[in-house]
This record gives structure tokens, C-alpha cells and sequence, in this order.
């Protein structure tokens, strides 16, 4: 019996088919694996199960009866809850609080909340996600991950409180957890099972395969393929995604060059209280150095902290062999420094401006004279740039924030190829952003290095940073604990690696 | 500074103000060619003083039986020269005009533009120093004032009186750079130093205008000097209500006399109370009327303006002060003002405290 | 946890402030600590009190309330007006501070249905609506003063009770609702979650309209007591009564703490924030201070106390 339903479903955007006439369905007790690229119109569906769009054809089934969600408050009523992949949890308020935003009725007495009871009622749906925390701490106390778990937490509060099946409905849930972390939310969601049926979102493909049971692709909105979980391969579901077969070389490691002679960025003893310690290494052109490290190694801090965003303490920078101090981020970019960050909406694109003033923006006193932004240069470099990384958008005026993340990504490089940087500090480059996209990044970064531009990478998993690295470092608690040349056909493996991360 | 001088009779008075300010808002009333307007302009009519000085204006036009226009700027020197430029237009330069300009510099412009269509000025309070009404005879009548270094030394004199001559005050003033805070805090100086060391200012600060904030004043006051205040001063009879207040609050109204200027009517019940020993009622209704009675008798040749001196051109008008003594007389039904009796209460030429 | 200690040291902030300010001013004149005049500086403190109770959770929701001075001022004319008084002949005693309380709560509502019906940011209703409330102050009275002639009104301020006034315990009464309002309802939270992260609370399905006019409506009610304790301090109403007003409620809720960006503080950061301005004006008369200096010298307080409260660690952007 299917508790939730969408039939038919199609709906349009101007100049753009999101959902093209399709079908899905979940069924009590059942993990339902949902992948596709960016732009595949995963993000449209999932707006029209919480109700924030309306279907132009097709209709949505709750428990075999079709209804209109209004709202995503009106679909968790109707026992659709969906964990968001951009963090809904308000830091603000405690975690209690936060689990029952919105739906604090049921514990007012004589127009008062009680708190004590509110608090007990959020220990309980906490234990469904083994969170041991005091239901009463603000959440921006809490870690990442944590908050992650309360998110589903949240989601699992309806549980107790809906008739019927519930649904959970898991955007990305994986991308920002460490292995660990993984691997309990694996757990949770098999003891759900039993209580509610679930969709997976997720780009990584394994994890999908390994914990779904069935998988719908979605390719241009429409579902071009459906699988048990258990008769499908990696390969062949990226095949569905892409509708081309996986490049034999993911990580395009025949196109890495070798270190260049010349030292560009040189780090010695470099410190800064409660971050890292006496951090020193060498990073030649055409190379990339990759930095492993759990959370919580210092390496965000560090890498933060070359792109003038964190000033360091003690130790010493040189750039081209001349001692350089890179204390605010113009600084670092004047130095030749690009840094391509986690937070891509936060740190990386302008959200409000057009995909050419993104690119120019590092660089935009290039584009000036008198006084005045040469429009037409401007355009004709964006343009330049949008054919060599294939950025997909419309044209250079188009707003940024109408892109997939992939292509945020490129014009993100983009800008840092135009300001002329030497020094690319990718920061989790692929984080969020599908199969397809990832690897346009990985040529892109090779392309880079074949440049003679040097790149410093914080991978998103170790596969990645053995894969694209020529030189790894691993740090560990604050100090670099192991390095690894990391040559093609000569790959370190992953267990060396977290021998020394852990 | 705020002044209400028609006492019991309010009531009457707000009505007919209200009705004024119905009249005025109708729009253009078309002047008959052979009558010259009496207009006045001023800052609001949310105070009472200048709510007074147009009633006195109007008082005045209807006695005789000239058409009455009133200005409003608004705090807003545009608006107020841009009005009277209409008016002047609407009726061809036959206007008569008592205003109170929003700023010093507006004054040479309307007084400009009045002698061009032909009009007569008359200016209260506000205009540039090196402006005066001869340069521009006869159409700028005169420019009217109001000397606080007098009135306030005055006022103060009767507050050290009634402290038995000797002992400290403390004084709240205005803005700091406010002119009359300035007159009035230099009139209270003298006062104090003609005293001749009996009398001595325990502290000053401003309160800039504002009840509150003398009320916290004085309440710091009392925790610092206590039983040493023998005298509260205050620049205006606002800031002497305020302080009057904490003085109340610690159950010491009545002991320590306060006095303002002013002559707000809260202020006169405080004196009648005996818990103010004084303040200083300006005639605002006096300053309205005759106003615009001289540039009216200028332009119908009644009077010669420019064969008057310059201290009927440029001169200080008179404040009261109100002590206990003479309150029931100021309050009262005020008398009915001899509008030809022009230089009744010149009190001299204005100087320029540079 | 060190970010917690910080955070931590940083909430404690305003009241280290205040600490520190109370013991340089005692320092210099041991009256301050005398019991007669931290009678004073609660009675003073009362009034203000009570306004930044309501601005307090305006801002907490991110919004900015800049219709105090109107609403007290017209609050506190009608109160003048409905005891016994020299302008009308009512003399209803003290049914004029809830007729006070509806009518600041009304001109609230009015200040929240515009601000969310017609979207106008609340810096522009609250500003209109402010201005209008003088006007109409102005209008009703023609620029003249409700004198009060009912004793027993002016006893709210001038009355006393274990010898602090009834205004005090008001405020303090006023605080407790507030605080209670804050920690223990469905609007305090979703005032919380409004500002910081609107998007989020409509989606959990937080009736966010409806929350901020009924916080508007709230900080009027609070604005209309306020008013009605104006008028009984000064035993009148004027249109220009609450002349200040706005500026002192707004500084002591940002030094106490509380963010202007919305989400982050509380009415007991404001306490203190009313406190810390209160005790500044006292200690400077206290103290002697040049009135020149004493502008210059409450400005950099101000910021002092601000630069302590914020926590910059959240802010990589200062608007």
C-alpha cells in the first residue's frame, strides 16, 4: 500500500519543463532512493511533497487519497516532514523548542508553555536518533552534525502525533556528516523503517545503493529509471543519471602534472592558538596538495586562515619566496590567493547579482576605466569564460542564484581564473553538487594545474583528495602528522590515510 | 516656551482657534483690491505660544475688518517662504504680514520679497544681525524681541527673595546653544553675582527644554547637595514643572522654591500652590496683535515708519513677572490691548550680545 | 567550550557594565549607594521601563518601533483628559490607565496591520504612526497642557508603598508579565524565531503575520501604560510630554543586549540597558561632570556597552 503518491506529475517554469509527466511512489515500511543531477528535478518534487508548489498536472496521494498540500506546515500535518539540506533549526532557540516550532499546543496550560513537559517530550524524540544532549540547550551550541539530527529529530516528532503513516523525506542528509555520523543515521533510518517510509536523497551514490531499497533516477524531470536496490550497480545508476556511461578515469589522473620547479607558496611553523600548530609545507606550481584531516584537524582553520580569513598567529608565509602577510582576504587575493569555499551561498556567489558580476567581482578594477565598468569587456570576458568551464546558464546576465550548485561552482573558479589567482585553495569543491558536476570540477582543476596554478584542496571524502591530490598532508589535532606523495599509478591508500587522521 | 495667557477662558479660546485653522485650511479667499491682508506666519500651532500669538493676530484683523490669513511652516524654511511668496502673489502685494521666521537667514529672503511686491513685514525672534528694518524702508516695518537677560535676571532676583536672600541653587538651563538659554542662564548670573557671594550656584546643567530629563536632573541633585538646595532655577517653566516633581516625589514641594519662565499655565497653578515662587509670562497675544497693527497703520499711512528711531524699528517687548502677587491679575481676563498705542511697552533697542 | 564561556562572559556583559559604572560613581559620592537615592533611580527608571518592555520584543523580531514618543504622548493626553482635569469635565479615576493601555494597544495594532498588510518595513509605519499620534495629540489640544487635577491618580507616581513608589512595583509588574510573556508563550518563542530566521519559522508553520501584529499591539499596550504614568508623574498631558522618550528606549535596549538584527537578547538584557542609561544621566549630575563632556561621555559609554554585548564572532557583516 502506497502512503505517499505522486502520479502524473508535471509542472512547468518559464522557459523550462522542472517535472515532465512523472511518477513515483513510497510505500509504508520502504526506503525510496531518489538520485538525478542537478536540474534532474529532484529539488521541484520534493517542493511539491512539502506543498510549496503546486502541480500544473498530475496529483499528489496521501494514504490513497489525493489532497493538495498547501504548505510544508500543511504536509507535516498530513505526515510528510521533510529534513531540509539547508539547516532549518533556529540557533536561537533551544532544541526542544525547535522540535516543536509551530506546534507548541499541546503543551500550553492556562495560555503558559510547560516547559518541563516539553522538554521530556523532546528527550523522547531525541532517543529516536540516539542524541544525548539536554533538550533545553540552544542549538547553535550544538555541532553540525547534532543539528542535523535534531532536524530529523524534529521530523520524527510526528510520529506519535499523526494518524497514520508518516513520511521522511531526507534532502542530502549525508553531505555535511562525517563517516561515523553516516553510518548512525544508516542506523536510525533502518529502526524507522518499521514506523515510516522514507525518501533518500543524496548525490552519493553508494550510500544511496546501501540503504535504499528501491531507486527512482530522475533525468529532465522525468523518471527514466526504477530498481530494486538490490540489482543495481554504481555504474550503471550514474549511466541512468547522466545518460552517458562513467568516464573510466573519474578523477582524470592521467591529466595530472607533475610538481613544476618553482615554489609558489611556501608555510613555515604557522600557528594560531586552539586551531593549529607549527604547520609547514611546500606547494609547487602545477601541483595539488591535498589536506586530510577529520573535523576538528585544523584544517578548515588553516585553509581559512591562506585566504586571509583568519590571521594567524606565529609562523611565517612566503609567496614567491618573499615573505608575504595575507591578514584579510583583498590581501590574499592581491597575492594571487582564490579561495572556492564550503559555503557556497554564504561565502562563495553573491546571491542577488548576475552570474557576470560574479565573475568579475575579485577582479572588477580591471574592468574599469574612468571610473567607470566597461560592460562590454565585462560580458565578453564572462562569456569567455562560461564556453571554457561550460558553466550551463542562459547568458551571462542571467541571476546566479537561478543556477544548479555545480554551476555556482564553476563561475565561483571562474571568478578566481579571471582575478588571475596562482593560488586555489578549494575548499569541499564538490560538496552538494551531483556526479556530473563533480567531474566537470575535477577537469577543471586539472586544467588549472596544467596551467602551472598550484591548488590546495579540502576534499569531501578521502577517495577524492587521494584521487586528485599530487601531495597529501594529513593533519591531525591541530599539527600536519603524516605526508604521502601521491603520484599517478601510485596512489597512497585510504587505510594509511586514516591511520594517520585518527 | 510656552505661554497661555487666557486663562479661564480656554475653552473658548481653543475653539475659536480650531475654527481659525478650519478657516485658513478652505483655500484661496480672493482679497478685495482696495483691503490689505493681515497674515501671520509661525512654526506650529503645537505650542501654545505661537497658538497664541496667531489668536492675538486675528484678534486684531477683525477688529479691523481686514481679511485674516495664517501660515504654518512647519519647522520647515521652504514651506514658509514658499507660502508667503503665494501669498503675496494671491493678493498682488496688498499683505501685511506678522511672522515669526523658522530660521534667521529665511528673514532676509521674505523681508526681500516682501519689499518687492509692495507688502509690509513685520519680524518676532529670529532674524540676521546685520538685517535691519531701515534698510528696507518703509516696507519692513520693525522686527520684535524679547531681552531673556533682563527678564531672567529679573525672575531670579524674585526666587532669591524668596529663599531669604542667601543660600545655593541649582539652575537647569536650555540647549546649550540656544540663544535664549543663553540670555537666560547670563541674566540668572548677574542676579546671583549682584547677590554679592550670599547666593551661590551649586550647579548648573542643561535640561534642554525637556521636562524628563530636568526631573532625573533635579533627582540626582537631591542625592548630591540634599538640604543644601535652598533655590531650584529653570529656563522654562517645563523643566521647573519637572523639577518640581522630584521635589514632590522626596516630600519637599513647597520648601524649596522654584521658579521658570514662561508663564505655562501648570506653572501658575504651582504658584498658586506656593510651590513656584515665580515665572515670566511673555503676551504673546500682544506681540500677535501688534504685530501686525504697526505694518497695518504703515500701509495705510496712519503711521510713519521711517521717521520713527531705531528703537521702535528694532526693539524688545516687555515680560511680566508673575509671582503669587500678581498672579490673579495676569491670569484673569486679559485687558483689551490699545492697538494704537504702538511703543506702550518697548523696553529699548536690541543689542547684539556678539 | 570555550565559545560558550565567551558567549557566556558576553551576556554578562551589560551587567558588568553597570556594576562598574555603579562603583566608579560611588566612589566619588557615597550618596549614590544611599537607599533614598536608588529609591530615586527606580522611580526614574519606571517609566522607561515600561517602554522598552514593548520595544524589547519589537526588536527581538527584528522589526524597530520608532512610534514610542507619539503613542505615549497621545496615551498620556487622553489619560490627562479622563481623570479629573482643567479641560474636560470627565473625572473617571483610574480607568484611565486600561482606557490608556487599549488605546496604545489599538495605535499598535494600527502600527502591525500596516506594517504586514501593506508591507511597509516598520521603521516607516511606526515612524507615520508616531507622527500622526503627536499630530493628533496636537490637534485635540491646540499646543495647550491637560493639567491634572485627580490626586489620586497623580499617587500612582507620587504615592509609595514599603517607601518606593507604585510606579515602581508597576514597572516591576510589567517586567514579570513581559518575562513571562518571553519564556513561557507561543508569541515569546516565535518572537525569537521570527528574528532569527523568518523563512524557517513560516515553514514550521509559525503564523508569522499574525505574530508580528500582535507584537506591535502588545508594545502599544505597553506604550499606552507608559503614557498613562507619564501623565501621572508630571501631573499633565501635552503633545510633547515624551519628548526623549524614543531615543532613551531604543539606547537601552541595544545596551542591554539585545540586537538590533533581531533574535538574540531579552527584556532582562533591557533591564539592565534601562538601568545602565538611567544610572549614567544620575552619576554624571552626581559626579559633576562638565555638560559639555557629558554627551561625549554618555556616547562612548554607549558604545562601550554595545561592543561588549555584541557577539562579532556571529557577525561577518555589519550593516
Amino acid at each position: 500500500m502506497s502512503v505517499l503518491e505522486v502520479r502524473n506529475a508535471t509542472k512547468r517554469f518559464p522557459g523550462v519543463v522542472a517535472l515532465d509527466d512523472a511518477s513515483i511512489r513510497v510505500d509504508r515500511n520502504e526506503v525510496v532512493g531518489l538520485i538525478g543531477e542537478n536540474g534532474a528535478g529532484k529539488s521541484t518534487l520534493l517542493k511539491v511533497l512539502t506543498g510549496i508548489y503546486r502541480l500544473d498536472e498530475g496529483e499528489v496521494r496521501v494514504n490513497d487519497g489525493v489532497i493538495e498540500l498547501t504548505s510544508p506546515r500543511d504536509a507535516f500535518d498530513h505526515g510528510v516532514a521533510m529534513v531540509f539540506q539547508e539547516q532549518s533549526v533556529i540557533g536561537t532557540l533551544s532544541v526542544a523548542e525547535n522540535i516543536f516550532l509551530g506546534r507548541e499546543g499541546e503543551f500550553i496550560k492556562g495560555g503558559l508553555i510547560d516547559r518541563g513537559r516539553m522538554n521530556e517530550a523532546a528527550r523522547v524524540e531525541l532517543a529516536k536518533v540516539h542524541l544525548d544532549i539536554d533538550p533545553a540547550i540552544r542549538t547553535e551550541e550544538l555541532s553540525f552534525a547534532q543539528r542535523q539530527m535534531v532536524e530529523i529529530a524534529k521530523a520524527l516528532s510526528l510520529d506519535s502525533r499523526i494518524e497514520g503513516d508518516i513520511v521522511i523525506l531526507l534532502d542530502e542528509p549525508t553531505s555535511v556528516l562525517e563517516k561515523r555520523e553516516v553510518d548512525l543515521l544508516f542506523e536510525i533510518i533502518r529502526d524507522l523503517k518499521d514506523r515510516a517510509a522514507i525518501v533518500f536523497i543524496s548525490h552519493r551514490l553508494d550510500e544511496v545503493l546501501a540503504i535504499s531499497d528501491r531507486i527512482y533516477v530522475l533525468r529532465n524531470g522525468a523518471v527514466v529509471h526504477e530498481t530494486p536496490a538490490t540489482d543495481a550497480t554504481v555504474t550503471e545508476l550514474h549511466g541512468h543519471m547522466v545518460g552517458r556511461s562513467l568516464h573510466h578515469e573519474y578523477y582524470r589522473e592521467q591529466r595530472q602534472s607533475g610538481a613544476g620547479e618553482r615554489c609558489v607558496l611556501e608555510v613555515k611553523g604557522l600557528g594560531r592558538t586552539g586551531a593549529f600548530e607549527d604547520v609547514s609545507f611546500a606547494l609547487r606550481e602545477g601541483e595539488v596538495l591535498g589536506i586530510a584531516g577529520v573535523v576538528g584537524s585544523g584544517r578548515e582553520a588553516l585553509a581559512r586562515c591562506l585566504a586571509g580569513l583568519l590571521p594567524p598567529e606565529r609562523g611565517e608565509i612566503l609567496i614567491d619566496g618573499q615573505p608575504a602577510r595575507l591578514d584579510s582576504p583583498a590581501r590574499a587575493v592581491g597575492h594571487g590567493v582564490g579561495f572556492v569555499p564550503s559555503e557556497r551561498k554564504a561565502e562563495g556567489i553573491v546571491t542577488g547579482m548576475s552570474v557576470c558580476e560574479n565573475v568579475t567581482l575579485a577582479s572588477l578594477a580591471d574592468f574599469v576605466r574612468n571610473g567607470f565598468i566597461r560592460r562590454g569587456d565585462e560580458r565578453a570576458a564572462t562569456q569567455g569564460w562560461i564556453e571554457r568551464l561550460s558553466i550551463r546558464t542562459p547568458s551571462g546576465r542571467t541571476p546566479i542564484a537561478s543556477l544548479s550548485g555545480g554551476n555556482q561552482q564553476k563561475v565561483v573558479l571562474a571568478k578566481w581564473r579571471v582575478a588571475g589567482s596562482r593560488i586555489v585553495i578549494l575548499d569541499h569543491p564538490t560538496r552538494g553538487i551531483d556526479v556530473g558536476a563533480k567531474e566537470d570540477v575535477y577537469e577543471l582543476v586539472r586544467d588549472m594545474t596544467g596551467e602551472g596554478l598550484c591548488v590546495l584542496l579540502l576534499a569531501d571524502t578521502l577517495e577524492e583528495v587521494i584521487g586528485l591530490s599530487s601531495r597529501i598532508i594529513v593533519m591531525r589535532d591541530g599539527r600536519v602528522s603524516a605526508t604521502f606523495d601521491s603520484p599517478p599509478g601510485g596512489k597512497p591508500n585510504q587505510v594509511d590515510l586514516v591511520r594517520a587522521m585518527v | 516656551m510656552f505661554i497661555k495667557p487666557f486663562g479661564s477662558n480656554r475653552r473658548q479660546f481653543l475653539q475659536a482657534t480650531a475654527a481659525t485653522g478650519v478657516i485658513a485650511g478652505l483655500g484661496p479667499r480672493i482679497a478685495r483690491a482696495e483691503e490689505w491682508t493681515c497674515a501671520v506666519s509661525m512654526r506650529s500651532l503645537a505650542n501654545p505660544y505661537h497658538a497664541t500669538f496667531a489668536k492675538g493676530a486675528e484678534t486684531y484683523a477683525k477688529s479691523a475688518g481686514a481679511p485674516f490669513e495664517m501660515l504654518v511652516t512647519e519647522g520647515n524654511s521652504e514651506k514658509g517662504i514658499a507660502d508667503v511668496r503665494a501669498l503675496l502673489s494671491r493678493t498682488g502685494g496688498k499683505l501685511v504680514l506678522n511672522i515669526d521666521p523658522n530660521d534667521s537667514p529665511d528673514a532676509r529672503v521674505i523681508v526681500e520679497e516682501c519689499a518687492a511686491a509692495g507688502a509690509f513685514v513685520v519680524t518676532q525672534w529670529n532674524k540676521p544681525e546685520d538685517l535691519h528694518p531701515w534698510d528696507f524702508d518703509p516696507s519692513y516695518v520693525a522686527h520684535m524681541s524679547f531681552d531673556g537677560v533682563p527678564t531672567s535676571k529679573a525672575i531670579t532676583e524674585k526666587l532669591i527673595e524668596s529663599m531669604g536672600g542667601a543660600g545655593g541653587i541649582v539652575a537647569i538651563g536650555g540647549i546649550l546653544s540656544n540663544v535664549p538659554a543663553i540670555e537666560r542662564k547670563l541674566g540668572m548670573e548677574q542676579a546671583v553675582e549682584a547677590s554679592g557671594g550670599k547666593v551661590e550656584v551649586l550647579d548648573f546643567q542643561p535640561g534642554d527644554w525637556n521636562e524628563t530629563k530636568a526631573f532625573e536632573i533635579m533627582q540626582a541633585w537631591l542625592t548630591r547637595f540634599g538640604d543644601e538646595i535652598k533655590g531650584v532655577w529653570a529656563a522654562n517653566d517645563g523643566m521647573a514643572i519637572g523639577a518640581l516633581e522630584a521635589l514632590r516625589q522626596d516630600g519637599r514641594a513647597g520648601d524649596v522654591p522654584v521658579t521658570g519662565i514662561d508663564g505655562i499655565e501648570a506653572a501658575y497653578a504651582a504658584i498658586e500652590a506656593g510651590e513656584m515662587a515665580g515665572t515670566v509670562a511673555w503676551d504673546p497675544a500682544w506681540t500677535g496683535g501688534m504685530g501686525l497693527s504697526i505694518a497695518h497703520a504703515t500701509a495705510t499711512g496712519a503711521l510713519d515708519i521711517a521717521g520713527e528711531p531705531h528703537e521702535h524699528r528694532e526693539f524688545y517687548g516687555t515680560g511680566i513677572v508673575v509671582t503669587a502677587d500678581n498672579l490673579a491679575e495676569v491670569r484673569g481676563e486679559p485687558a483689551p490691548i490699545d492697538y494704537s498705542d504702538y511703543w506702550g511697552r518697548v523696553t529699548g533697542q536690541i543689542q547684539y550680545r556678539g | 567550550m570555550a565559545v560558550s564561556f565567551s558567549r557566556r562572559i558576553r551576556s554578562l556583559a551589560p551587567v558588568l557594565v553597570l556594576l562598574a559604572l555603579c562603583l566608579v560613581i560611588a566612589s566619588t559620592n557615597s550618596n549614590f549607594l544611599s537607599v533614598s537615592n536608588l529609591i530615586r533611580l527606580l522611580s526614574a527608571a519606571a517609566i522607561p521601563l515600561v517602554l522598552v518592555m514593548g520595544a524589547t520584543f519589537v526588536i527581538l523580531m527584528g522589526s524597530i518601533d520608532l512610534s514610542v514618543e507619539g503613542v505615549v504622548a497621545l496615551a498620556a493626553v487622553a489619560a490627562s483628559m479622563l481623570v479629573a482635569n482643567d479641560f474636560t469635565s470627565l473625572d473617571l479615576g483610574f480607568v484611565a490607565l486600561p482606557a490608556a493601555m487599549l488605546l496604545g494597544g489599538l495605535l499598535g495594532l494600527a502600527n502591525g496591520l500596516l506594517h504586514v498588510r501593506l508591507a511597509i518595513p516598520s521603521f516607516m509605519t511606526t515612524l507615520g504612526i508616531g507622527f500622526a499620534c503627536v499630530g493628533v495629540a496636537t490637534a485635540i489640544l491646540g499646543g495647550f497642557t491637560v493639567r491634572i487635577s485627580d490626586r489620586t491618580f497623580r499617587e500612582l507616581t507620587l504615592g509609595r508603598l514599603f517607601d518606593v513608589p507604585y510606579s515602581v512595583w508597576v514597572a516591576g509588574l510589567c517586567v514579570l508579565v513581559a518575562w513571562i510573556i518571553q519564556e513561557r508563550t507561543r508569541i515569546g518563542r516565535w518572537v525569537y524565531a521570527i528574528g532569527t530566521d523568518e523563512h524557517t519559522a513560516r515553514q514550521v508553520g509559525v503564523p508569522v503575520e499574525r505574530t508580528r501584529i500582535l507584537v506591535f499591539a502588545l508594545a502599544g499596550v505597553f506604550y499606552g501604560l507608559g503614557g498613562a504614568m507619564s501623565a501621572s508623574q508630571l501631573g499633565q498631558g501635552h503633545a510633547l510630554l515624551s519628548q526623549g522618550r524614543l531615543f532613551t528606549t531604543i539606547t537601552a535596549v541595544v545596551v542591554g543586549g539585545t540586537a538590533l538584527s533581531g533574535g538574540v537578547g531579552s527584556v532582562l538584557n533591557s533591564v539592565v540597558g534601562v538601568l545602565v542609561v538611567i544610572v549614567l544621566a544620575n552619576g554624571m549630575v552626581l559626579m559633576g561632570i562638565e555638560p559639555f563632556v557629558q554627551q561625549g561621555v554618555q556616547g562612548l559609554l554607549i558604545i562601550l556597552a554595545v561592543s561588549l554585548a555584541l557577539d562579532r564572532s556571529r557577525l561577518a557583516v555589519v550593516k
